[in-house]
Parts: structure tokens; sequence; C-alpha cells
């Protein structure tokens, strides 16, 4: 097993990463903070990259519980109507004070595998 | 007045004048020794050495707090994450830090400012930084404030002018991401500091550094700092371990031991359940993390142990830097808070175990500690996948990292409990190490209410070695600052409304109160100037325990600013 929830999650979110990738990188391009780092280190995909629910539980879960799934340090993750563009850039830049900046720790693939793994998670109402 | 009247109205003056001024190199290591018994200031992170958090000082007591109200207050620049850190006092002055590691010298009666001094982080390094950029607090010695940052430095300022005396290197904070939060300890001409560690992948090492050269005189790694500790890790789980040891521990003169407290293993939670000393990512009972050890000052040798959670599998770590000196009954003991709820009483000399008590009520990690070996009862070791009923307590600890208070006067300890859990799903990870180390968390969460009633907190006055319980006041959050009992018979208790409250030491009647606007996650201490009593304590919200409130209580805490801060002095109307 290698992720609780969802179920098939390691195949979904291999699946959502093909289809998110392509646009993620794009976006990245178009933001000159992000393209700087995404120039630095490029994107990368090992069978470890697009682990996203692992390294989440590794990582983010620390501030956004349940896997995203409810609000704790940080916010509720399931259902954000953020957009990929915002999403990947706060996870590359942070917040400060509140949020890391894990541009220069995750790959490019890292880091679209954590947003591929956000949006599997159903909202439910939590 | 006569001529010799007035001769020696003026060398008191004078003498006054000098006790009042006196040089900062008065503060050497021995004076360290008697701290305890000095009224007049704060000179460690826990008041002394015997981490009382107590001060004798009787000017301000039961019967005039009422009359207590601010007499001057301080704001410190870039308070991200509010204020953390207990000041410290001495010959009339207050010093205390802030985020980034910045350091404030105050006149203590009139709160002007004397110094500041603000070092260059690495500010990329911070920005990727968790556990960050706060501050926990000092050590004074040798004519030295001495302060860690999060970029794995260990500063010395002096103390009259804010210069830097040395400024020495001790962590690879860019490869391992994490540094120094909290306060240093001086034990003669050594200053010993502890890194950061837990969940992140490394072996948290403790150093003693020369306190006026800044040279590095011992490291000792909590995590297989030993042949015999390293036995204690399967394969090669020793190198991504965790340990480390957060907060400043305490120092028995007696036996030259200084006592300190060991952060947790990494993953904090772990998939092999109950067959953890054979599989799971890291098999074996991982010494030395979450233990107490006693290590020789001079050296770095390990003298004693006692693990006080074999293979902690709920991040229940001993890292709680309070260690109270206690004599009873010819017996000389340590008194040791630890995470999970749980107090442990230590033989002085040897760590030898006397006694465990309950503090926290809802606790399910174990069925219970058998007080006489020390072994975990009942213990629950969860395996991979979601757990069939929360775990008690949550994460954030029965017990957290801020301080309880002693009263010699009243024989009773003061100190905070949680009562919290949380529905986990143990989840397996693999240790991140490149290009730079990341969290190890191992499991997804959520807090939840305790099964025998709502999230709460609350206060017990207790006997110290018995446990036995003489009072308790309920909190609707966990005050979250390290509190303050005085000679006046007087305990307070900063809460994380934002709330000081002074009570009767002896009752728990609630005496005073005063609101200082945003919670409260530093300490407290009181310290005199000019011959007046004083009470200190930093406002300012935002610790990663904190950061828990605002989903479980909502408002005032939803919306309190998190990067804001200042220091609130209190003494008695004129």
């Amino acid at each position: 097993m290698r992720i609780s929830l969802p179920r098939s999650g390691a195949v979904f979110t291999t699946l959502t990463l093909a289809l998110v990738l392509p646009t993620a990188c794009a976006l990245a391009q178009q933001s000159p903070g992000a393209a700087t780092k995404a120039e630095a280190r490029p994107a990368e995909a090992s069978p470890n990259d697009i682990d996203g629910a692992t390294l989440f539980a590794s990582v983010c879960g620390f501030c956004h519980q349940n896997g995203g799934r409810a609000e704790g340090r940080g916010p509720k993750l399931a259902g954000t109507t953020r957009s990929d563009d915002f999403i990947l850039d706060r996870i590359r830049n942070g917040k400060p004070g509140s949020m890391p900046a894990f541009g220069g720790a995750f790959s490019e693939g890292q880091i679209v595998a954590i947003l591929a793994y956000i949006r599997t998670l159903e909202d439910d109402g939590n | 007045m006569s001529s010799k009247g007035k001769y020696l109205t003026g060398c008191a003056a004078l003498a006054l004048a000098a006790m009042m001024i006196s040089p900062a190199s008065a503060v050497d290591p021995s004076r360290l020794l008697s701290a305890d018994q000095n009224a007049n200031d704060w000179l460690t992170n826990h008041g002394s050495y015997k981490s009382y958090h107590y001060s004798p000082a009787d000017q301000i007591n039961a019967g005039n707090v009422k009359n207590l109200e601010v007499a001057w207050t301080h704001f410190p620049e870039r308070a991200t994450r509010g204020i953390q850190s207990t000041p410290l006092a001495a010959d009339g002055v207050l010093y205390y830090s802030g985020s980034y590691s910045r350091v404030y010298a105050l006149d203590g009666a009139t709160g002007k400012l004397i110094w500041t001094y603000a070092p260059a982080l690495d500010e990329e390094l911070v920005a990727k930084q968790t556990h960050s950029p706060y501050n926990r607090g000092l050590a004074l010695a040798n004519g030295n404030l001495y302060v860690g940052t999060v970029d794995g430095r260990l500063i010395a300022l002096d103390m009259k002018t804010g210069k830097v005396v040395f400024d020495t290197r001790l962590v690879d904070s860019k490869k391992l991401t994490v540094g120094f939060t909290g306060a240093p300890l001086a034990v003669k001409d050594t200053v010993i500091i502890g890194s950061q560690g837990g969940e992140w992948p490394w072996r948290g090492p403790i150093f003693g550094v020369d306190g006026k050269t800044g040279q590095k005189k011992w490291e000792f790694f909590t995590v297989a700092g030993t042949d015999e500790a390293k036995a204690t890790w399967g394969g090669e789980s020793w190198r991504t371990g965790g340990g480390g040891g957060w907060m400043a521990g305490a120092y028995d003169p007696e036996t030259n031991t200084v006592w300190w407290g060991t952060g947790n293993p990494a993953p904090l939670y772990d998939w092999a359940g109950a067959d953890w000393q054979k599989s799971g990512p890291r098999p074996g009972t991982n010494l030395y993390t979450t233990s107490v050890i006693g290590l020789d000052p001079d050296t770095g040798k390990l003298k004693f142990y006692h693990q006080e959670l074999p293979h902690d599998a709920w991040d229940f770590d001993s890292a709680v830097g309070e260690f109270l000196s206690i004599d009873r009954g010819g017996q000389k003991l340590m008194v040791h808070p630890n995470k999970g709820g749980f107090i442990f009483v230590y033989d002085r000399a040897n760590a030898k175990l006397q006694n465990v008590w309950q503090l926290v009520k809802n606790v399910n990690f174990v069925k219970g500690i058998d007080p006489k070996t020390g072994d975990l009862i009942g213990r629950r070791d969860l395996a991979l996948g979601k757990a069939d009923s929360p775990l008690c307590p949550a994460i954030a600890g029965g017990i957290s990292w801020n301080s309880g208070a002693y009263s010699p006067k009243t024989g009773l300890y003061y100190k905070i409990a949680q009562e919290w859990c949380m529905d986990i799903t143990v989840v397996r990870t693999t240790p991140i190490l490149e290009p730079m180390a990341q969290l190890n968390i191992g499991a997804d969460f959520k807090l939840v209410a305790p099964p025998d009633g709502p999230a709460r907190g609350h206060l017990d006055a207790r006997d110290p070695v018995s446990g036995e319980k003489k009072w308790e006041i309920n909190y609707k959050e966990p005050p979250l600052a390290s509190i303050l009992a005085t000679g006046g018979n007087l305990l307070f208790v900063p809460d994380s409304e934002g709330v000081v409250h002074a009570y009767n030491a002896e009752t728990g009647q609630e005496l005073w109160s005063h609101s200082n606007g945003m919670g409260h996650n530093a300490g407290i201490i009181s310290y005199m100037a000019g011959g007046k009593q004083y009470i200190a304590v930093p406002a300012g919200w935002g610790s990663l325990v904190s950061d828990e409130f605002a989903a479980l209580w909502g408002e005032p805490f939803k919306s309190m600013a998190k990067n804001t801060g200042a220091l609130f002095v209190y003494s008695l109307k004129q």
C-alpha cells in the first residue's frame, strides 16, 4: 500500500500529473520568479517525484491536516478554488511567516505532483 | 543632618548607584549558581539552574497585586510568529530576544533602549524553514549574552554594548534546513546549545562552546551518540534519526552534570506497528531520542540517561527543558515533564527512576507507565493506515515546551496540561535529504476533542514528587506561555487569548488580570530595578502549537495577528 486515500491515489496521481504537468510548466514560465527557479532546477520525473501523496504525508501534512482535507495549522486544501498557477507559486515561494518556500527543496516534478495530489482531494465538508 | 550623616548617606548612595550600574562582567558563572536565591535578577532561561521559574521577590504580593499596572512597553521589529522567548534581567537591565534572533537591552525601570542587535541571517534559508524564525531565549555569563540563530550559529554579544564578541557556525543549516531556536545554557566557561531535530532527518547534536572564544569544545549526537546507542537503530536508520535538544536544559553543580531533554525520532509515526523492534523505518529503541541525558559540561561525555519512551512512535519527546531540582526527605531528585503528559522523577545522581505520575487526563498511547521501572504498559503501536480511534494526546502534546513553575514556599509545582486527541492515518514515507533535508512526518492527522469533553487546557497545582493534586484551574484553550511563581505568594499565568492572570499560589484564587490584546507563547519573569519589583512578559502569537487554535476554537484565534508582538512590563501603582 502506498497511500491510504484515495485508494487508487497513486495511479490517479500519475494520470493527473500527465494532465497537469504541461499546463503547470507553461504557467511557471509565465511567472518571472517561478521561471527563474524552474530554470535553476528543471523539472525531473523520477518514480519518487510522482508520489504526491507520500510527499504530502512526509512534509505538507504537518500543517495541512488530514492529508489536506481539513483546516489545521494551514488551510484546508480539498475543494480549493485557487488556480493551478496560484498553488504552484505558493508551493515554490511560500508565504513569509506562515509557509516555507519549497522551490529550492523540491523539483518541479515533485511540486507538480503535490498539486496533482491536492486536486484529487474530495471536499467532504470537514 | 550632621556632616557625618551626610557622608554616610553619600556613601550609601554611591554604593547603591554602584549596585544599580554594576559592570556586566559581574555576571560571572559563579553568580549563576545562586540565581535561585536572587530576587533582583533573572539570570537564566529557567530563572536558575533549578528550573523553578520562581523569584523570591515579594514586593508585589497577594495583598497588593490588585494595584499592578503597565509600567512600560517595548515593540520589537519583525515579530514574525510573535514573541516566544523568556527575557533575562541583570543589574536593572532587561534583555530579550525576538524573531530572527534580534536582541534588545532595555533599562529595566523605564524601558529606555540601551542597544539593539539584529544579526544578518540567511534570509533565503529562513524562507525555506518550517520551525522558524522564532527564538526562545538567551544565556548570560562572562559579561556576554548568547543567542542561537535559525541558520545554525551561536553568537556572543557584549552585555554593555551589544557588540559581537564571537559568531560561530555550528550547523550546516543550508543542507540540514534547521538550526537553533532554543536558549543556550551557560555553565562555568562553556555555553551549551541544542539543535533542532525531531522530525528532521539528521542526528540532532548538542554543542559545548567556549564562552569566551567561541571555539567548539564538544558535540554530542542525540541519535547514535555512542556505540551502545547506534546498536539500537536498525540498518542505516541512525543517519536520519531526528533527535535534537531544542530547549535549554539545566545544570546540577553538585555532580557537575548538565541535564538535557532530547527530541523524538524521525519519522514521527512508524508503520511497523507492534513489530517495531525488527521492521519499519527505524527498528529498535532509538537511543538517545525521547530521553533525558546527563552530560559532563566540560567534555560532553555522557554520564547517564533514561529513555522516557523507548521507540517513541507518537512524537511525545523529552525536549521540554524543565528539570526541577527538588530535595525531599534526604533524597536529591530531578523532576522532568514529558510531552506525552507524564512527569518523571529521577535520582539526581544517576537518572535512576523514582516515580512517574500522570498530569494529562486523556492519554491512550499507553495504558500507563510503571512508576518504578518506567516500562510502558500497554503501548499502542499504530500500524499502516487509519487508526480505529483517535490518538491521545494529539501531536501538540499533553505538555508543550513552555515551562511550569515551582514555589519553594508552597511546595507546589504548577503545570499546564493540554487535553486533545487526533484522528491519524499512518503513511509510509522515506527521508528527503536532497537538495536539503525536509520534514519526515509519516502520517496524515487532524486534531479532535478528547473523549471526556471539549479540547481544553488546565493548570494543576501538585506535589512535584508524588503528583498529589491540590487544585486545578480550567481554561477554554491551553495557555502556551511559561508561567511564574513568586515569593509574594503569587502565580502568574499569561494565557492564549491575551490575558495575564495572577493567582494566589496557595489557593488558586484569581487576584488580578490584565489583557495584552494578543496571545502569549513566551515566558514571564520577575526582576528588580532601582529597588522596585517588575513583572515582564512578551505578548505575540504564532507558535506552531498556537497555529492549531483557529481550527479548534475559531475566534479570537482565526483573526489574531501572528506577525506582531510587544514586551509588557508591570509594576505597582505609585
